[in-house]
């Protein structure tokens, strides 16, 4: 079943095409990666489809509803979640504060219930806090939960700021590079993670530069080059596609692979 | 007794010791020292929550007290107003220039909402001045009636020492109820990164409105609580550097915190009154330290901000975890 579809999605800045009429699909249960030499468009692309940013044309719809237009509270309460280049983990809380603060996304208390302390508040509270430490433990990272994020490894940043966006209980999540600057004992363990994840029925898009990760973890494989889709298919595809071997992979692919 | 019995303790024990002051200073002037400290310590954990926890900077905050003194006297005096009623009155006027201030914050970051909160600081104060009608002027307001309560009157000094810490006591447990549940975790992830924030479904515009407003609120209500403490207010009392003075309290205090910036609010504010502390301090010692009081505050600001970055309260975290973790 198709649960995200992008269409024809056009993002200009000045006379910069950033991304160029760009089409695909995203079945539900499956991983599909987003790849493409830097400056592809694909973090453009990515900031459209969560309402961070809004496309110049085209159409993103989830599950029957447009996103285009959308705030992004708005989008990641519909059911996208994602995660950034540069983690945006709040450095001063700790690992299971900042997952906590995902939760916001389906709790309704606000100032005045929490003002008061009323029982629903501090009931959502409970709850939140229930759900990091599940979600930690879930990653296996539970024994950082209560160190300041800005303590945090690398490696560990990556997988909270995951589990954060796993806490907005999400149907769709939308990881930007999450193997960069990781080493590879982190590698493997974001791709255990990531298996993990799609196991318990959340689709995944991935945007990613680190090739054996996108060839190992994903079902489809989108390629960008220069804002334009020039290939998608299976990962095996992909690896012979000639207008992706002249664009991005080079001539090392089966080597590399 | 460890660390965390002890931080359990420390409220209970902050709150004893505030309600028995008035037992063990006979002198008045004395109390009403620590009455203002009260009024600062106020106005402080309003800008605690707007600072300290979610990280937007206002350098008008004296504008709002301002607001909530003046409607608070144009109220009770003016339109004979019981004081509850004047006092209700000048929480809302405050909380609604917390409303128009919140409107910059939602475009503008660090140093450009410093300036925008500065200007709307300094217009104000000139706003006190030019109403004349309302506000007297620079001649100020005089003949503002003691604080009351129905039929209670607060008239001697303990009993304004016991409404001002208490009006500080229930604004800290609102305000800890806030940070300590949902809203607190939006305004400190706001702080820590709008991004993150947004990603993770909080109402970026909702939160800094909504702490705009509580924190005016707040401001607004200590200046009607000054205004009925001493009965006489005039602009020069809501400038620039009074703004500058509790966002001094705050930095020292330090963020996400409550408690450090009280604790900062109460120290600083025992500065303008070293006289009346020390009892044989000569009296040019006390002026001088007096006169240089804005250097004080400044030179606090810097020492905190070299070493400790995080305040009082920081320092005090770091202090009780490292009992922890031995």
């Amino acid at each position: 079943m198709t649960l995200l579809q992008v269409r024809n999605v056009t993002r200009r800045f000045g006379g910069l095409t950033a991304v160029d009429d760009v089409s695909f699909d995203v079945y539900e249960g499956t991983v599909k990666a987003l790849i493409g030499p830097n400056g592809a468009g694909k973090s453009t692309l990515f900031n459209a489809l969560t309402g961070f940013d809004r496309p110049d044309e085209g159409s993103v719809v989830f599950e029957g509803e447009e996103l285009v237009g959308r705030k992004p509270r708005e989008v990641v309460r519909v059911g996208l979640a994602r995660t950034f280049q540069n983690t945006q983990l709040f450095e001063e809380m700790t690992a299971g504060e900042n997952v906590m603060v995902g939760s916001q996304a389906r709790q309704r208390r606000g100032f005045t219930t929490a003002m008061l302390r009323l029982p629903n508040a501090v009931a959502e509270d409970r709850e939140a806090r229930e759900d990091a430490s599940r979600l930690l433990r879930l990653i296996g990272i539970e024994e950082w939960i209560d160190v300041p994020a800005a303590d945090l490894p690398a490696g560990i940043r990556r997988l909270v700021e995951i589990a954060r966006a796993l806490a907005t209980r999400p149907r769709l999540l939308l990881l930007d590079e999450p193997a960069a600057g990781l080493n590879a004992t982190e590698t493997r363990e974001l791709v255990q993670t990531l298996f993990r994840v799609r196991d318990s029925g959340i689709t995944v898009v991935i945007v990613e530069h680190d090739m054996g990760l996108v060839m190992e973890v994903s079902d489809e494989i989108v390629v960008l080059d220069r804002g334009a889709k020039i290939a998608e298919g299976p990962p095996r595809m992909i690896q012979k596609d000639p207008a992706v071997i002249a664009a991005y992979l080079g001539g090392e692919v089966d080597d590399d692979v | 007794m460890n660390a965390r019995t002890l931080r359990a303790l420390a409220p209970l024990i902050a709150v004893a010791l505030a309600l028995i002051v008035p037992l063990a200073v006979s002198d008045r002037f004395l109390l009403k020292v620590f009455t203002f400290c009260g009024i600062n310590a106020l106005v402080v954990v309003g800008l605690a929550l707007l600072f300290g926890y979610a990280g937007q900077v206002s350098l008008g905050h004296a504008a709002f007290m301002g607001l909530g003194a003046y409607t608070s006297a144009y109220c009770t005096v003016e339109l004979g107003w019981p004081w509850l009623l004047g006092f209700v009155a000048a929480g809302v006027v405050a909380a609604l220039g917390g409303l128009i201030l919140a409107i910059p914050s939602l475009r503008l970051k660090g140093y450009y909402l410093a300036m925008a909160t500065l200007g709307f600081g300094l217009l104000m104060s000139l706003a006190f001045i030019q109403a004349e009608p309302i506000t007297g002027g620079v001649d100020g307001f005089s003949g503002i009636p003691f604080p009351s309560i129905g039929p209670v009157e607060f008239r001697s000094a303990s009993s304004l020492y016991w409404l001002v810490w208490g009006a500080v006591g229930i604004a800290v447990l609102v305000a800890h109820n806030i940070t300590s549940l949902r809203p607190g975790r939006a305004m400190r992830a706001l702080h820590g990164s709008e991004l993150g924030a947004q990603a993770c479904g909080v109402d970026i515009v909702g939160v800094k409105v909504r702490t705009f407003v509580v924190s005016a609120l707040m401001a607004g209500l200590a200046g009607a609580l000054y205004a009925g403490v001493v009965g006489f207010i005039s602009p020069s009392l809501f400038t620039l550097t009074a703004s500058i003075t509790f966002i001094a309290m705050t930095i020292v205090g330090g963020t996400s915190s409550l408690a450090g910036p009280i604790l900062a609010a109460v120290a600083l504010t025992l500065v303008q009154y070293s006289d009346a502390l020390i009892p044989g301090l000569p009296r040019e010692t006390a002026q001088t330290i007096q006169s240089y009081q804005e250097d004080i505050y400044g030179l606090a600001i810097v020492l905190i901000v070299i070493f400790a970055p995080r305040g009082l309260a920081g320092l005090w975290k770091r202090r009780s975890a490292g009992n922890e973790a031995s």
